[in-house]
């Protein structure tokens, strides 16, 4: 298991119960992952009940893990990967030395990364004071330091405004969101606990043009946007600050897989199958390396999922020619990209819808267009990855399904 | 823009010596500024004496680097003084680290004659100090486009003809006339064998076999590192505010450390060596600040690039003179650099706006490139003079200051061959040069897990568990390495970065700036909220204002 993070640990604990021999290599000093720094509650509501805080959920599974004497290589940092005909080596460095791991099957659970300032092509200079959301989270709950007095966010998702309000209690003197979208992007439980209850003030429609400053950060250049996020001439405006706190969103860390799998340019992960096994056979992929999950619920399940698929994998279990998934009409991107097993469970598909709509059918279509079976959403929106559990039965038979959200 | 305009006009002059350009103009933010601070700090420090010296080498740049190494090597009292918090923060750390083969200068300059003899020793340099250095050679395309606005003058065929079998030659013979060596013409299929990727309407190619590449901000460290363990000082922020003077005859460099007394000054200020020359008594040239724009490429995408690629287009455009592709010693891929007049001698910013500029220029030259991949892009500023020519010669109006000024491109290349000549022209005002018998041309490279082999890696481990410990996993960089760079004299976060690559890769430091900053702050006692980026702070303050 390379990554001792929620999806990581989920998928070690399930096949460590069943008696399977697992070893997690995790490259930081302790488990958790990036759990470890989330210091807010909301995690776990459908995994184990009730609202935990990031720490709790994985310090549920950590003990877990301990008491089934699962192996846990911490500080570790998978460089090299062997995939052999029976057996895959995996070559990890630590303090302890160079680790040389046999293993019959890898699951990759390295999560993702932020996305920075250079991809989004931020305009300024390039001085001190210019952070992802998840350093700052990380600085500000674990070793107590403020990146700075005066905020600016850049990003009306989750991760903006969970950092915003964690800013805001800890004393910052002033905090402004400023996001393109004419709402927040995230979900509205966040809107409300983290940016209305607390008054943080926010700006719709705006972007930083410009980043001033040379040694640190002096303020920003904001200009208000267009439906299409073309900047309105005219409208730009100085804000003094000495800060700018970048919640852009995340995708896959997938410049660590060192195999060559396939890869979804939708997802921006590795491609796939129902049991999250990738393009080479016995090396699978889980939580949000895989596409980037709303609720570490949504991962832990899918650690799950796959920890089912490895056991099947050792177990010699069947599979048949694939049939490729792919996102159809008003969806964004979708997983799994391909279902080839024999096996009785529904296939559960994770899709991020790329339009907003009340009461809408998410359709799954065959080849020709026709419609197998739909399932009824009484609201979708781009900030909530939707699920659905399609019967095997459906798809029997078939090569290529698409699926697509339609008016109901 | 027009005060640029206005002083190069007359640097054309045949004669001219130099330029002198006090034209205000807007967005020449500082200065005033800066004269103040500098008035202000001089009359605290000029009493307070740091020591005496024989040698002051004002600017830690590759050049003063360079200097205070050439230095090294007699039985001299040699202080290097630079003003920000480590050696190479200026012009020397944002170029595209090539070292050009010094084809380009025009005959007669100063530029010709060291780009070519430094570009020859940096061999035996990259050898003796441990610094990546890969003579890549660099492809000049002759392309349609080449010499598409001279086409009236060029009819029908004639014009493929000139374009396949004169133009070459004359590119060629520029290179034999500036005594640069085994410039080969290549034309069809050959231009593919050695650059595959190349754009497919290429007629022919130039190549130059001598241009290398090497990271810039390695070679000023390592020339540093091995001055100093030669015997130089090395002050870091400090910054020269006046002189004191004795007539024409100056006796000290006033710092905001004190006062550095000396036999000889050397001004190698860079972008501010207008400024000391000033504040000198000599004020000869003005350095006009010219902004060049880098993007630099994920390292992936490596394979598309084998030499310095650049398409050759006359008239050049004013707008982005040269440029071109060019691979790095890591493996990334860096496109540019642009030149844009800027009047702000700080303003590396870069706009969404210039990005595009550079994508679009040179996407065309390797078409397949994936252009989607830059994980970064930074400007860096030019220190030029009117005159365009280096400016290495002993001040007009004061006896013992030596010029070594305006090293713009091709600066990096021709910086060794400028410390041997600047010290010559100390020698000529009449500094005694005695060979010191210990000195030691060697530096111990830094080492580094990344190009470890798993064996090498795992007795590394052994003796230091560090090594093991991988803070950057984009990179592949270990604790170890950090805190070697903070033992070798890196105090910021830049400067580790500088020296280990943490941070450069594909996350842009998102997972390890804050583990790289933790181990910062426990190996050199600064606390956490303390740190600096390079000269800015890089957090401020604890939550809710308590400190654990």
């Amino acid at each position: 298991m390379i990554g001792g993070g929620p999806s990581g640990l989920a998928a070690a604990v399930w096949l460590a119960e069943k008696g399977y021999d697992v070893a997690v290599v995790e490259v930081m000093g302790e488990l958790g992952g990036m759990l470890t720094q989330c210091i807010h509650d909301g995690f776990g509501t459908r995994v184990f009940g009730e609202a935990l805080s990031g720490p709790e959920f994985s310090e549920r599974l950590v003990k877990k893990a301990r008491l089934l004497g699962l192996k846990t290589f911490l500080n570790t940092y998978v460089k090299e990967v062997r995939i052999g005909k029976e057996f895959k080596e995996v070559v990890a460095v630590s303090p302890a030395g160079v680790q040389r791991l046999q293993t019959r099957v890898i699951v990759y659970a390295i999560g993702c990364r932020e996305r920075n300032g250079f991809e989004i092509r931020l305009s300024g200079a390039r001085p001190a004071g210019v952070y992802t959301a998840g350093m700052v989270q990380r600085l500000v709950n674990l070793y107590g330091v403020l990146p700075g007095r005066r905020i600016v966010i850049m990003g009306g998702g989750d991760v903006g405004m969970i950092v915003a309000r964690h800013l805001h209690l800890e004393g910052v003197e002033s905090i402004l969101m400023v996001f393109p979208e004419a709402g927040f992007a995230g979900l509205p439980r966040n809107v409300q606990q983290c940016i209305l209850d607390f008054g943080i003030p926010f700006r719709s429609r705006t972007v930083v043009k410009k980043v001033i400053g040379k040694k640190r950060v002096e303020g920003v250049v904001l200009t208000r946007v267009d439906e299409k996020w073309n900047p309105v001439e005219g409208t730009e405006e100085f804000h003094a600050c000495d800060t700018v706190v970048l919640a852009l969103g995340l995708v896959p860390y997938t410049g660590e897989l060192k195999l060559g799998v396939r890869m979804d340019p939708a997802t921006r992960g590795p491609e796939v199958n129902e049991f999250f096994e990738t393009s080479v056979q016995g090396v699978f992929a889980v939580g949000n390396l895989v596409q980037v999950f709303d609720y570490v619920d949504d991962a832990f399940e899918t650690a799950c999922i796959a920890a089912r698929g490895v056991e099947k994998y050792l177990n010699s279990g069947l599979k048949t020619a694939p049939i490729r998934l792919s996102p159809g009409e008003n969806v964004r991107m979708l997983t799994p990209q391909r279902v080839e097993w024999v096996d009785d469970a529904d296939v559960p598909v994770f899709l991020r819808p790329a339009v907003e709509k009340a009461n809408v059918r998410i359709v799954v279509r065959n080849r020709e267009g026709r419609v197998l079976g739909g399932f009824f959403k009484r609201y979708v929106r781009p900030s909530t990855l939707e699920r659905i559990e399609v019967p095997r039965s459906m798809l029997s038979n078939l090569q290529e399904v698409s699926i697509d959200i339609a008016e109901d | 823009m027009e005060w640029v305009e206005i002083g190069l006009s007359i640097g054309r002059i045949r004669g001219v010596e130099g330029v002198v350009n006090k034209i205000r103009w807007r967005g020449a933010s500082g200065k005033e500024a800066r004269e103040e601070w500098r008035r202000r700090v001089f009359e605290e420090k000029r009493n307070a004496v740091v020591g005496e010296y024989d040698v002051v080498i004002i600017g830690g740049g590759v050049v003063g680097a360079a200097l205070a190494r050439e230095l090294s090597k007699y039985e001299l009292k040699t202080a290097l003084l630079e003003k920000s918090t480590d050696i190479a923060a200026g012009t020397t750390k944002a170029n595209n680290g090539m070292i050009h083969a010094g084809v380009e200068p025009s005959r007669g300059t100063l530029k010709r004659m060291l780009n070519v003899r430094g570009n020859a020793m940096y061999g035996k340099l990259a050898e003796e100090l441990g610094f990546r250095f890969n003579r890549v050679g660099s492809l000049w395309l002759v392309t349609p486009r080449t010499l598409a606005s001279y086409r009236k003058y060029l009819l029908g065929p004639l014009y493929n003809l000139v374009l396949k079998h004169v133009f070459p030659w004359v590119v060629k013979i520029k290179g034999l006339v500036n005594e640069v060596r085994s410039i080969k013409i290549i034309r069809g299929r050959r231009i593919f064998e050695l650059e595959p990727f190349a754009t497919r309407d290429a007629v022919a190619a130039v190549y130059i076999p001598s241009t290398a590449v090497v990271d810039p901000y390695e070679v000023a460290v390592a020339l540093a590192e091995n001055a100093e363990a030669n015997g130089v000082e090395i002050h870091l922020e400090t910054e020269a505010v006046g002189f004191i003077k004795d007539g024409s005859v100056i006796r000290g460099v006033v710092t905001n450390k004190g006062v550095f007394l000396c036999r000889y000054v050397v001004n190698s200020a860079g972008l501010y060596a207008d400024e000391v020359a000033a504040l000198a008594g000599s004020e000869e040239y003005t350095i006009h600040p010219r902004k060049g724009v880098l993007l630099v490429f994920h390292r992936d995408t490596g394979v598309f690039t084998r030499h310095c690629l650049a398409e050759i287009i006359l008239p050049q455009d004013p707008y982005t003179k040269g440029g071109g592709i060019n691979p790095t010693v890591h493996g990334n891929v860096l496109w540019g650099p642009t030149a844009v007049e800027v009047p702000d001698k700080e303003d590396t910013s870069v706009t969404r706006e210039e990005i595009e500029h550079v994508l679009n220029k040179y996407s065309g030259l390797v078409p397949g490139f994936p252009r989607d991949k830059v994980i970064r892009y930074f400007a860096g500023v030019r220190a030029a003079t009117f005159t365009e020519d280096f400016v290495i010669r002993p001040a007009k109006w004061v006896r013992n200051l030596l010029h070594v000024a305006g090293i713009q491109s091709p600066g990096l290349a021709a910086s060794p061959a400028i410390a041997e000549y600047a010290v010559e022209k100390l020698r000529g005002m009449g500094l005694r040069l005695k060979p010191k018998t210990g000195f030691n041309p060697r530096r111990r490279p830094m080492p580094r897990a990344a190009d470890m082999s798993l064996e090498e890696l795992e007795e590394k481990i052994r003796m230091d568990p560090a090594w093991g410990r991988i803070v950057c996993t984009c990179e592949f960089v270990s604790e170890a390495e950090i805190v070697e760079a903070v033992r070798r004299g890196a105090k910021t976060l830049d400067a580790v970065k500088r020296r280990t690559r943490a941070g450069m890769g594909e996350c842009q430091g998102s997972f390890c700036t804050l583990e790289t900053a933790l181990i910062l702050s426990r190996e050199t006692g600064v606390p956490l909220d303390m740190l600096l980026k390079e000269e800015g702070r890089l957090f401020n303050g604890y939550v809710r204002g308590e400190q654990p």
